[in-house]
């Protein structure tokens, strides 16, 4: 039998210039501000574990065991952000037959934060949407749809900022080209916006608005053989961005990818595949930095 | 604005060869959810009503299989199956005078059948899509692009209809018709797979019936579920 298994890596962030000092500051006895990062992506309504006999995930995942975790990092950690990266709905008869309204509910009894919408989120229409929104108490963020001609119009937001303790972290949302995925009765006056170019739109807002670490909630998916933008590519063709939280691609990574930007600086993305079968963790440690308010960048 | 300024080189495990910024640890974890971790029975009382409600219609058995269905390209028992049984179900009752077929994919079926009791809550895991059937009229010239398609994807579902050599021949051709009849899903009809030839569409017959619920039908009118490993796509 396994044991829970934590895949654990570490990067380095670095807080511009400051008087020159013990880098390693934040391995001192002090504490250091910390914001703790939980996510997920593409959990496709799976409320039960994964059935025994299942071929690759037997008995895993499972909202009952999710939530459970998630409070309990809670009472250890004092700053915690938990974040989906969309595909809640389709998967199970769950969704089919209650229209993603449990989903919903579960949602926010565990306290999501913020989550963008994927695809499969429009399976339902957008009304179908609407209604289960109604039970989520958390933004969707979607700054590359356009709902302004639709029912969704003032549903959704770009982006959100949330001051945890010292640390202002600024998210957005990005998602995946409807044409083609999605009926087009379902996504209907949907405008679609340019990923790239609204992302450095909402990065350089959130950075304008003092936000000091900036995480992009994304649909777009991990990578492609093709040019059709991914993550990958998100990162690489913009700046300001510091974290990619993905889906939509049902990727399991080791580690978190890194990419550099526009302004060669190190991108995180991260994704943990579908199903609700992993919870991603990424702690971030932020030592004086916070206090001078200089730039957050990652480096190796 | 003050990273250009900096020069960084990290040597070994955290040495700064460069001391002049203040660093950051960023940790990263992924955690299994295994069945050793704890389960909460507040959220487990949430789900209750809605997985009670659930199981009551998803365990009801509807049929039984007389072997393990499973779907691949080119051919398979649950392609011709799941083909067969949409198509059977939208033409019994009704007077064909076009050339018919029924066309599905691959990517739509989701699941497996598995031999013995075949229940209600099997149907959602083989199409979990809420997709509802559509009969779409193309003219007769589209055919070749059909038969490049399926050349291309390496094989879908078909039912009324073989491709053979690579050419499409109908169980129902009719000389006289220049346009002819596919059952499909609406997902399929509206671009989903780029199935680009659906947009040369002349009419569309909406059913309002679920490609999950016409399968269901059939399931329980078969009782027995029988596999037809005839070879019809061949290239």
């Amino acid at each position: 039998m396994k044991r829970r298994e934590f895949v654990q890596h570490t990067f380095l962030v670095t807080g511009g210039i400051l008087i020159a000092g013990n880098a390693l500051a934040f391995q001192s006895k002090k504490k250091v501000p910390k914001l703790t990062i939980l996510h997920t992506n593409d959990t496709h309504s799976n409320i039960d574990p994964f059935p025994s006999n299942h071929a690759k995930f037997p008995n895993m995942g499972g909202v009952s065991k999710r939530f459970e975790l998630i409070q309990k990092i809670r009472e250890e950690e004092e700053h915690v952000l938990v974040l989906d990266a969309g595909d809640i709905f389709q998967g199970t008869p769950y969704f089919n037959k209650f229209g993603g309204v449990l989903e919903m509910k579960l949602m926010t009894a565990m306290g999501y934060d913020a989550a963008t919408m994927g695809n499969h989120d429009f399976d339902g229409g957008m009304d179908g949407f609407l209604k289960a929104q109604k039970f989520a108490d958390f933004p969707f963020l979607c700054a590359n749809y356009d709902f302004s001609n639709t029912i969704l119009k003032d549903v959704t937001n770009a982006n959100v900022i949330f001051q945890k303790g010292k640390i202002k972290v600024g998210i957005f949302g990005i998602g995946v080209e409807l044409q083609g995925l999605v009926p087009e009765d379902k996504f209907g006056k949907t405008i679609y916006l340019d990923p790239i170019k609204t992302a450095n739109e909402q990065a350089s807002i959130l950075k304008k608005k003092g936000c000091d670490l900036i995480i992009c909630l994304s649909h777009l998916g991990f990578e492609y053989d093709t040019d059709k933008v991914s993550d990958r590519l998100l990162a690489q063709k913009t700046k300001n961005i510091h974290l990619i939280l993905g889906g939509h691609t049902h990727t399991f990574l080791e580690k978190p990818v890194e990419e550099k930007n526009l302004d060669n600086q190190i991108v995180l993305i991260n994704q943990v595949g579908w199903g609700g079968v992993q919870l991603g963790r990424l702690d971030f440690e932020i030592d004086k930095v916070i206090f001078a308010k200089k730039d957050l960048i990652i480096v190796k | 604005m003050t990273f250009k300024l900096v020069s960084i080189f990290l040597i070994g495990a955290g040495l700064w060869a460069c001391s002049s910024v203040n660093t950051v640890v960023v940790h990263s974890t992924a955690v299994n959810m295994t069945n050793e971790q704890k389960t909460n029975q507040q959220i487990d009382s949430m789900i209750m009503p809605y997985k009670d409600s659930l199981s009551l219609e998803m365990n009801e058995v509807i049929a039984n299989s007389a072997t393990n269905f499973s779907v691949k390209r080119p051919n398979s028992n649950l392609g011709n199956w799941v083909a067969d049984g949409i198509f059977v179900n939208q033409t019994k009752t009704v007077r064909l005078t076009k050339p018919i077929i029924c066309l599905l994919n691959v990517g739509g079926i989701r699941s497996t059948i598995n031999k013995g009791s075949v229940t209600i809550g099997d149907m959602f895991k083989l199409m979990p899509f809420d997709n509802e059937i559509v009969w779409v009229e193309l003219p007769v010239s589209v055919i070749p692009e059909i038969e490049e398609y399926l050349k291309k994807s390496g094989g879908e579902p078909i039912s009324n209809a073989i491709l053979k050599n690579g050419k499409l021949i109908f169980n129902n051709w009719n000389e006289n018709s220049s346009s002819f009849w596919v059952i499909t899903s609406d997902y399929l009809m509206n671009g989903g797979d780029k199935m680009n030839f659906f947009t040369k569409k002349l009419s569309v017959n909406k059913t309002g019936t679920l490609m999950r619920d016409a399968l269901i039908t059939e399931a329980r009118f078969q009782t027995v579920i029988e596999e037809d490993t005839t070879i019809r796509i061949s290239f």
